[in-house]
């Protein structure tokens, strides 16, 4: 009987504790938002350090909403949110172009209507994949940059990031999508194999590359205070580091002669279930109007697929020596590889830990 | 002769030792030097060191994003300290008291939340709150916290008491005192030393999470821990550094009060003995 008494009592104190929880989801600000009223919070999942907080602040008031961003340290927690269920916790949650395939299968994102977002007609078509379903907001390229003083080795290709020479030299950026391409288009491959012999290669190839490699993550301040002599790292970054040693800039983008460079696009998409969609699509607009994102990229001087933005921008912008190369249209992009993610994923974790 | 020679090797020993020491605290520290160093960096990337300024602090006690997640952090891991002790200290004197049919099993489930990788559970139970549609938020961070907090504060309490035996306990019955009474004054006082150190075990492990929080975190607010790793990809900013600096001062002074005090204790109690 007293068995019975307890377990009748915890059943009931776990429901209790669910219902308590689930009570927050339909506050009245929320239902309302679907009717008519216009919302007045906005949930945006992004990346750290990425758009300018006076913008958002102006979006603040222009609307008389809140926006609360919070921020992931990896693509992939996006994902795995949005995979698990948790996108409508969002409104906006950003991405990158190489997981737009499986999200569109998936069915984890919305369409988005663009009969309320007029400027978008401000994007180079060129830059939009997944038209239906996201807008790109700014654009990466990955390439190496070097100090024309102090590197040992003056750089023409990827194989000569794997020169000897270079020990212990290079800052990069991390990550197995990031790192395994360039190793197959040194190599002479597709950068989106999905053969495990050409895999098993590039790992090779890495394991020398990791040889050179001095520091993972922050670029630009390895560049700047000395530790390293080359990067491998996104365009923006560079730029801080270039602006950062003004007039003592030595650092130079390396002069491909032949190899691609990736070029990675970070686009806001609306998850399933998003529960406050006309704000995002206000928002949307906002951000892609040329004046928006000309002040945004003072800040951020990322490449920018939105023409007019960049057509508006500042000098400075205009003239940074970061997005001054000459093989912008020699570019690949990050595909989605389908399983052979895994095969990426092993060898890429044979990479970090050794053998 | 000989004596000289073994106090030869003492003063060497004691020097070896206090090299030793000294190298054990240097690599220790020094990162936390450099870092509290550079909260007075004048320079927003802390590239090199550029000037003195006190502005980050300043600048950090504007910045809600920071100390708005540091509130966020201590509430859940005060939180989660409350409810794991309590469930803790419950489960293991029920493990210990009582023989059941699944005893063995529960005991050794309780090691499956230390030893599965945290993002395995994190995962699950992100799984779990979508499926019955539980909105992330504070309470989704707790129930995670508390996931791992409650074996952790089990297996130290239990370890704690396992030498106990039950003549306290009779003895207070004994002498009329009811069973909450003798849990009260007997039995909860003499398991406190144990009950302590999961607590302070829970709140470091609450408050210092990233993954669970990470993972669980709703769209408002995010513990102090993501905030900063989701820093990472451009660099801290040196408002971190300044308030790292606060919390590490805090905690080193409220050690040397803890050690005065109970310095203070022990001579009122000597000076009590005497007379």
């Amino acid at each position: 009987m007293k068995k019975i008494i307890s377990i009748i009592l915890t059943m009931v104190l776990i429901m209790g504790l669910f219902t308590g929880c689930g009570g927050t989801k339909t506050d009245p600000a929320v239902e309302s938002g679907k009717a008519a009223a216009p919302s007045t919070e906005l949930n945006i999942y992004m990346w750290q350090q990425y758009i300018s907080d006076d913008l958002i602040a102006k979006f603040e008031k222009e609307n008389n909403a809140k926006v609360n961003l919070s921020y992931m340290s990896d693509n992939a927690d996006a994902i795995t949110k949005l995979t698990a269920g948790g996108g409508q916790e969002y409104d906006l949650i950003m991405t990158c172009d190489a997981y737009m395939e499986s999200l569109v299968d998936g069915g984890y994102v919305e369409k988005i209507n663009f009969d309320n977002i007029p400027n978008v007609k401000n994007i180079n078509e060129a830059y939009w994949t997944a038209k239906e379903y996201c807008v790109p907001y700014l654009m990466n390229y990955i390439y190496v940059i070097y100090n024309k003083d102090t590197s040992p080795v003056e750089i023409k290709s990827y194989n000569d990031l794997i020169n000897p020479a270079l020990k212990g030299q290079i800052a990069t950026i991390d990550g197995a999508r990031n790192l395994f391409p360039i190793a197959l288009v040194a190599l002479g491959y597709d950068p989106n194999s999905t053969d495990e012999k050409e895999i098993a290669e590039a790992y090779e190839w890495l394991v020398k590359y990791n040889e050179n490699v001095v520091a993972y993550g922050n670029a630009e301040q390895n560049l700047t205070n000395g530790t390293a002599s080359v990067a491998f790292t996104y365009d923006g970054n560079a730029s801080w580091a270039m602006s950062e040693l003004g007039d003592k800039n030595n650092l130079v983008i390396a002069d491909f002669e032949k190899d691609p460079v990736q070029l990675g696009f970070d686009l806001y998409v609306v998850p399933k279930g998003a529960k406050h969609v006309d704000l995002a699509e206000k928002f949307l607009n906002y951000i892609t109007d040329p004046e928006v994102m000309a002040a945004n990229l003072i800040e951020y001087p990322y490449s920018c697929p939105n023409d007019a933005a960049v057509e508006a921008a500042s000098d400075t912008y205009k003239n940074d020596p970061a997005r001054d190369f000459d093989y912008k249209q020699n570019v690949f992009f990050q595909e989605d590889v389908g399983e052979a993610i895994t095969i990426y994923n092993d060898y890429y974790q044979k990479l970090k830990v050794g053998e | 002769m000989s004596i000289s020679r073994k106090q030869k090797i003492k003063k060497l020993e004691d020097i070896i030792g206090a090299i030793y020491s000294i190298l054990i605290y240097t690599i220790l520290y020094i990162p936390v030097f450099v870092m509290m160093a550079f909260s007075f960096n004048d320079q927003r990337y802390n590239y090199y060191w550029n000037g003195f300024t006190t502005q980050w602090y300043s600048k950090l006690f504007s910045n809600s994003a920071v100390i708005g997640s540091l509130w966020y952090s201590v509430v859940i891991a005060v939180l989660a300290t409350v409810i794991s002790v309590t469930i803790g200290t419950i489960g293991a004197l029920g493990l210990k008291k009582y023989e059941f049919r699944a005893k063995k099993f529960i005991n050794n489930m309780l090691y499956i939340p230390i030893i599965v990788p945290e993002i395995v559970m994190a995962v699950a139970l992100l799984i779990i709150f979508m499926k019955i549609g539980v909105a992330l938020g504070m309470g989704t961070i707790l129930i995670g916290h508390c996931t791992f907090c409650i074996p952790y504060a089990v297996v130290t309490i239990k370890g704690r008491i396992s030498g106990d035996g039950y003549s306290l306990e009779e003895a207070s019955m004994d002498l009329g005192a009811n069973r909450i009474q003798t849990f009260l004054n007997v039995t909860l006082p003499s398991i406190m030393p144990g009950v302590m150190s999961a607590a302070f075990l829970s709140f470091t492990l609450s408050i210092d999470d990233v993954v669970m929080s990470n993972m669980l975190a709703g769209a408002k607010n995010s513990t102090l821990p993501v905030l900063i790793l989701s820093m990472n990809k451009s660099g801290v900013t040196p408002d971190v550094n300044a308030l790292t600096t606060i919390m590490i001062l805090v905690i080193v002074i409220a050690m040397i009060l803890n050690n005065l005090i109970k310095y203070a204790l022990k001579k009122r109690n000597k000076a009590e003995a005497t007379i």
